[in-house]
């Protein structure tokens, strides 16, 4: 079974690091990296850029509004995500209008850091969960 | 002596906690003060795996306390202060009831009244640089000193005179509405981008970049993003500072003498802030509001697309410069615009625009290093052999003097 694992921190925090302390931090999951690799539990890896850099796409009525940012309150729970491979912000945003948003609103936020693509292992691993 | 762990905590904290404390007493000294006190007592009470709930509100709390005892102390008798200045609670878990003070909408008020005051219009820039520094992202006067190369002790004084102006001033601590914010931002926006410019491209000294300057630069533009994601120029202002940023290494040469945007070696370009700041920049256009940020963010962006210099779109850059000069005419923009001019249409052509700049460029290095390198061009030795001294009389920079000495050199060897 594939698993999510979502890191939600304080970008204040993580703007104030040193050099050093951020190094400390990107060891540890470097080592998580090997480790889950050699036992061949890792899926993929994912880091967003900052969320400055994010967009909101949610429909009004019939038309669709993009605000910036990301969602300014968190009562919406986190739910899943797509990677998709566009050309930039723009076509991005043509591209989620296809998903439901009855219940529910789209941030889009790139991708500042991906590992994996082993999506032949992936799909092994759904299999056996089954 | 803090651990590192917790003073990154106090650092990151540190602007909405002096923000919060300055809303609350309008004294900009007396909220420092009390930040210090609540960051002393963190540091004795606060374990790596006890942490409060929210350190934030827990640092408000303790130094709102510690400020009230400050005031009652400074006026010997018991303060008959208003209910909300009477301390909350004594210890424990002081921040459950501040609920309402952390409010995002209050949050970002508190950030922009801190933030104007130590930019306001009544303090020189160099002024504004400094206290933003100093009360702001918490740099020390002598890292503030070291940074503009002056004793500590005169530092010491031109913050100190800041505060003393602010004072005079009398400034009023209204709540900033809505259309009067975007006007205020803007002031803001600015003076972060004077400091990351001083630490990009130092004014004077040795030093030709002070990366702890251009950091701290982008750690407050990131801030302003994060809490006015609305406002299209900071994310320009942001996107800037990335892309400029992120040429850093391939600018200097080992032995620290500038390279030029022509000879930088762009795989040593960070690919990541380029990523990162194209990304906002493309955001912020999205609100059509162009503001000059914006357009020399998308400068930075149209090179830092190119692979090689050759394979600059000097097209595009040089429709950017002509709507930047629209935007917000300078004669450093219109020397910058005649470079761009002199690719497209050659040095001949660029070097008829320059003559008209020169009585307001008179003093200014860049004129004629770009004069005598457009006299290079066209085979003037002579000509550009007096521009080049003249430039060479005039830069700030040891950094600066070496690179027209340089060009000085190969001028007289090709001759």
């Amino acid at each position: 079974m594939l698993f999510s694992v979502l890191i939600y921190g304080s970008e204040d925090f993580y703007d104030a690091l040193s050099p050093e302390e951020h190094q400390e931090i990107l060891k540890k999951h470097g080592a998580f990296h090997e480790r889950t690799k050699s036992d061949r539990t890792f899926a993929a890896a994912t880091k967003l850029m900052s969320t400055g850099t994010a967009v909101t796409v949610n429909r009004d009525s019939s038309d669709f509004v993009v605000t910036d940012g990301p969602f300014a309150e968190t009562k919406e729970q986190f739910m899943g995500f797509y990677l998709i491979d566009t050309a930039n912000l723009e076509d991005a945003i043509e591209a989620v209008k296809e998903l439901p948003f009855d219940n529910g609103r789209v941030e889009i936020r790139p991708v500042a850091y991906f590992e994996g693509a082993d999506f032949q292992n992936a799909e092994r691993l759904v299999i056996d969960a089954s | 002596m803090p651990s590192a762990w917790l003073s990154t905590h106090l650092r990151a904290a540190r602007p909405r906690v002096l923000a919060a404390l300055n809303r609350a007493f309008g004294d900009i000294d007396l909220a420092e003060d009390a930040f210090q006190e609540a960051s002393l007592k963190a540091v004795r009470i606060w374990q790596p795996h006890d942490l409060p709930k929210d350190p934030v509100a827990w640092l408000i709390v303790t130094g709102r306390n510690s400020a009230i005892d400050a005031l009652r102390k400074r006026r010997r008798e018991t303060l008959s202060a208003p209910e909300d200045l009477e301390p909350a609670h004594e210890e424990n878990n002081p921040e459950e009831d501040l609920t309402e003070a952390l409010d995002r909408s209050v949050y970002r008020d508190d950030i922009l009244r801190l933030l104007f005051t130590c930019c306001h219009p009544v303090l020189r820039r160099d002024q504004q640089i400094a206290l933003a520094l100093k009360v702001v992202a918490g740099l020390t006067v002598e890292e503030i000193a070291r940074a503009f190369l002056v004793q500590p002790k005169t530092m010491e004084q031109r913050i100190t005179r800041a505060k003393k102006r602010l004072q005079a001033a009398r400034l009023s601590y209204e709540e900033p509405d809505a259309a009067e914010r975007a006007d205020r931002l803007s002031t803001v926006a600015n003076a972060i981008y004077l400091v990351f410019n001083e630490g990009y491209s130092a004014s004077q000294g040795t030093a030709l970049i002070k990366e702890p300057l251009c950091e701290e630069a982008i750690r407050l533009a990131r801030l302003l993003v994060r809490l006015f994601p609305e406002i299209p120029e900071l994310r320009g202002l942001l996107a800037l500072c990335l892309i400029q940023h992120s040429r850093r290494i391939a600018r200097l040469t080992a032995d620290g003498q500038a390279v030029t945007l022509e000879l930088q070696d762009r795989s040593l370009w960070d690919r990541k802030l380029v990523a990162e700041g194209t990304v906002l920049l493309e955001a912020a256009l999205r609100r059509a509001k162009p503001g000059h940020l914006q357009i020399e963010a998308a400068i930075a962006a149209t090179h830092a697309r190119a692979a090689t210099y050759d394979q600059t779109d000097w097209q595009e850059i040089e429709r950017l410069y002509r709507a930047l000069q629209h935007i917000r005419p300078s004669p450093v923009v219109a020397l910058n615009h005649t470079v761009v001019l002199a690719k497209l249409h050659g040095p001949e052509f660029a070097l008829e625009r320059l003559d008209g700049l020169q009585s307001s460029l008179e003093r200014y290095a860049g004129y004629f290093a770009v004069k005598g390198s457009l006299l290079t061009d066209l085979a003037r030795t002579q000509d550009a052999y007096d521009a080049l001294k003249r430039a060479f009389d005039l830069a700030g920079t040891d950094a600066e003097r070496l690179h027209i000495e340089q060009k000085l050199q190969k001028l007289s060897k090709g001759a």
